[in-house]
């Protein structure tokens, strides 16, 4: 009995192995392209980034111009 | 008993250890990136050092690489050493596209590894991923990341010492 669960516990650990829970580094070949990243569009980002300052009336906390205190 | 149950986890475990220094590289035998009808097998490069490097062209820090070692094979071009890349791209013209800009001169040995086994067998905690392998096929180094200056110096001193044994 003890062995048969010592050996239903290896096949359950087993599961838990590196290699099934993680994505590989070899395997991250999608996660790698322009369009996985938080902002794939450059120029968008920029846009962005002027429309959130515009919209919080405050600057700084976008980019290191000025000092972030609002009184822009 | 219990001593049998030890004995079988530990074989299990072992198992799925990865090759480490010391230990034989795995033999493999991979189609050419640039012909593959045409293939390579380690035992092909028995008697030679081979540095064998597991790249891919969306990963950055084989972009860094990659002249390095071309610069690299250039110089010990009239040695007994070879730099084999392996490419694990999806799409192999990615890779082809990337080598026809570094590579000119086609000086490294180009394989492609489409189903990813050479990085599953060396279980690969990073990409890129590098080993030294000594004329006897053993594993003499591993290098997990890309390498810069600094330690392509540290290998070059490496090689030097392989290629006298």
């Amino acid at each position: 009995m003890k062995t048969l669960f010592l050996v239903l516990l290896l096949f359950i650990v087993s599961g838990c192995s590196e290699k099934l829970v993680r994505v590989m580094p070899y395997e991250k070949e999608y996660f790698a392209q322009d369009k996985m990243s938080l902002s794939p569009v450059a120029s968008r980002g920029e846009q962005e980034g002027h429309i959130f300052l515009i919209r919080e009336a405050s600057a700084g906390g976008e980019s290191a111009f000025q000092g972030g205190c609002g009184c822009r | 008993m219990k001593k049998s149950i030890v004995i079988a986890l530990l074989l299990y475990v072992n198992i799925f250890a990865a090759p480490r220094v010391g230990d034989s590289a795995v033999e493999f035998d991979l189609p050419e990136l640039y012909n593959q009808n045409k293939t390579l097998n380690s035992q092909a490069l028995q008697g030679k050092v081979v540095l064998l490097n597991l790249w891919a062209s969306w990963c950055s820090g084989c972009q860094e690489e990659m002249p390095l070692f071309v610069d690299l094979q250039e110089k010990y071009s009239k040695n007994n050493f070879v730099i084999v890349t392996s490419s694990i791209d999806n799409v192999a013209q990615s890779a082809r596209d990337f080598l026809d800009r570094v590579d000119k001169e086609k000086q490294l040995v180009s394989l492609y590894d489409a189903k990813k086994i050479l990085p599953k067998t060396y279980r690969c905690p990073g990409m890129p991923s590098s080993f030294l392998i000594d004329k006897s096929g053993t594993i003499s180094e591993v290098y997990v990341g890309s390498l810069d200056n600094k330690a392509m110096g540290e290998l070059k001193v490496k090689i030097d010492k392989l290629l006298e044994e």
